[in-house]
């Protein structure tokens, strides 16, 4: 299976860019998945590998390929759609068929492909029911299976999952990281839920405003953001921020904001020019709560003091939101004592743990 | 009381469907009565004979005028909806220069009574020497801008990722219409059909006036002619006449009533 190249892809819709200069290799046989929030450009990207819009400036190939001017049913992708894109009057065995007749596939090849797809994907007992018969789960499935029957270059997903309940999406995510494994076909998967992107990416693209934040593993993208907008959207619940501004003493620097004082590690803080504004970043997984206690932040990290000021029990964890000067920080705990509304506490802040923006918003990192 | 009321209601709208539907069936049956029972209320005739059509039939070529209305009104209904729909496709489907131009001009028709044309249009049909002509029945006709307008919006409705599905799945755009968008949209088509057929079979004004020859005229022309001529001779006759005119209509509308209910009473719902 070869793989899908950008090279310097540029989409715009008379004077507004919804593309810039994207430019990426996925490699064969990968799941990338690109995340971001609406108008990001996600989907204009998977539309423009299918065909489904032109491209304004640049070339996409699948392995040597350049498939920029090719006409959707020329370039050997499939694609899953968000609603499905079922044909309603068609029983599942038509609709999962209808491509490869199109192709003029031999029938008993047909017929192999459905009874594999339909195999796999557990709808062998609903080949002879119309879309309108199925749950949306189901109806999921066949989307899939429609896919999968193209023996395609390429897999485009298209927010395949938004349409269902949080139950079923997660099975189906389950699923379709599983079904991809095994089939080993490059896949693109489009979503705006930072939790797929985490749990299916073999590499997560973040982009904003038709432009690459950040490219690389899930979990690299989660310790080490590049930017704050990447720190911001990965992960869940979001990072915590407090805008302040760094002051330098005799062990390094520290951070200060309203209500706020923590040290920080050397080689960070002499990363940054003093007196610059800043925004501090921790996750809420990050942050400790402890009983108050007089003890200040004597290392680098340190403790704050704040008042719990909303608790949100989730059963095997919690959120706690507690105010610290003027900012609110989300602290995520999966301990069984909660502390209660109205009640002080310390945040325990791990220096380590700390990360730090510039006022354009790119990560300060220590090395 | 509440049943009293449900009576009343049944006994209202007993008397309204009476009032529809007994000038039909007095006319169905009038033309079955010889010519001394014709004015009486009757529904059923004392002395029942096929005299009416007998002697309609003998007068004037009313055979040739049903098979006229039928060729006519035929091909204009199957016209309009073949390039009504690949109008309607290109408009709610396809980006092209001037596609803003084309709805605005599509819709500017429609504020253009056609008796503001006739005249015009007349004028170019006899230019084109088509008098007395099929053409001139038929061409005027082929296109129509209400077809166009309904079925475009029916097409927006249908998602547009169905249509990207379909092309990747190598369909092309006409293929997409006709296997993907006409099952889809049976309801409007069939509204749209039953209307054109209607339309055309029932338009007097425009064959009368570029058709002379008795054998090119359709049935209405020809009943109108026939009863406004004094060929008819008697009421019975007239109304044989205008129930050989009637019938196919009926029949039409028994045909597609389903998509026709549904597409009226879907109207008024969001999708």
């Amino acid at each position: 299976m070869p793989g899908v190249s950008f090279e310097h892809v540029t989409k715009r819709f008379g004077d507004v860019t919804i593309v810039e200069e994207f430019d990426l290799e996925v490699a064969d046989g990968e799941l990338l998945v690109l995340v971001g929030g609406s108008g990001s450009g996600k989907s204009t990207i998977l539309r423009m590998v299918a065909g489904l819009e032109s491209v304004s400036s640049g070339i996409i190939r699948i392995g040597e390929r350049d498939i920029t001017p090719l006409a959707p049913r020329d370039r050997d992708v499939a694609m899953v759609f968000q609603d499905y894109a079922l044909y309603p009057h068609l029983t599942v065995r038509e609709n999962l068929s209808l491509g490869l007749r199109l192709r003029r596939v031999a029938k008993p090849d047909v017929a192999r492909r459905v009874a594999w797809a339909s195999e796999m994907l557990g709808i062998a007992a609903l080949l002879e029911r119309r879309p309108k018969e199925l749950s949306g789960g189901q109806r999921q499935r066949v989307a899939m299976g429609r896919a999968m029957v193209r023996e395609p270059l390429a897999f485009l997903f298209d927010e395949p999952l938004s349409n269902l309940d949080a139950g079923l999406r997660a099975q189906m995510r389950i699923e379709i990281g599983s079904l991809q494994r095994r089939l080993r076909t490059t896949t693109i998967y489009v979503t705006h839920d930072q939790v797929e992107a985490m749990t299916l990416g073999d590499r997560i693209v973040v982009l904003s405003e038709g432009r690459i934040q950040q490219v690389g593993a899930p979990i690299d993208l989660y310790r080490a953001p590049a930017n704050r907008f990447v720190a911001g959207f990965i992960g869940s619940p979001p990072m915590n921020f407090i805008g302040g501004r760094l002051e330098g003493d005799g062990d390094g620097g520290r951070f200060v904001a309203d209500g706020v004082s923590l040290g920080l590690p050397r080689a960070l803080a002499a990363a940054t020019p003093a007196t610059s504004p800043v925004a501090l970043g921790i996750r809420p997984e990050d942050l400790r709560l402890e009983a108050p206690t007089d003890a200040g932040g004597d290392a680098a990290g340190g403790r704050l003091a704040g008042r719990v000021v909303l608790v949100e029990r989730l059963g095997g964890s919690s959120h706690v939101h507690v105010d610290v000067g003027t900012h609110r920080l989300l602290v995520a705990v999966t301990d069984e004592r909660v502390p209660s509304v109205g009640q002080t506490v310390d945040l325990m802040v791990p220096a380590p743990k700390i990360h730090l923006f510039a006022a354009d918003g790119r990560v300060v990192s220590a090395d | 009381m509440r049943r009293l009321a449900k009576v009343g209601l049944y006994v209202l709208l007993v008397g309204a469907a009476v009032t529809f539907i007994y000038p039909f069936l007095w006319m169905a049956s009038s033309t079955l009565k010889p010519p001394m029972e014709v004015g009486s209320l009757a529904l059923w005739p004392a002395h029942p004979t096929l005299e009416n059509y007998r002697i309609m039939w003998g007068r004037a070529p009313f055979g040739r005028a049903l098979l006229n209305s039928m060729l006519v009104a035929g091909t204009v209904t199957a016209s309009v909806l073949v390039f009504g729909s690949v109008t309607a496709y290109a408009m709610a489907r396809l980006t092209f220069p001037g596609r803003r131009m084309l709805n605005l001009a599509t819709m500017a028709v429609l504020l253009v009574p056609g008796q503001l044309t006739l005249i015009p249009l007349y004028t170019l049909v006899v230019q084109l020497g088509w008098i007395d002509s099929y053409a001139a029945l038929i061409v005027p006709y082929l296109f129509n801008a209400t077809a166009i307008l309904m079925l475009r919006q029916f097409f927006l409705q249908i998602p547009q990722s169905l249509v990207d599905s379909a092309r990747m799945d190598g369909m092309s755009e006409l293929r997409i219409l006709f296997t993907i968008f006409w099952p889809l949209a049976k309801p409007a088509l069939a509204i749209v059909a039953i209307f054109t057929f209607m339309g055309s079979w029932n338009e007097v004004l425009w064959p009368l006036l570029v058709v002379r020859d008795q054998h090119l005229m359709t049935l209405p022309q020809l009943l109108t002619v026939f009863s406004l001529g004094g060929g008819a001779g008697t009421l019975g006759v007239s109304l044989a006449a205008a129930m050989v005119l009637v019938v196919p209509v009926v029949l039409a509308y028994a045909f597609l009533q389903r998509y026709f209910i549904e597409s009226m009473a879907g109207a008024g719902v969001k999708g």
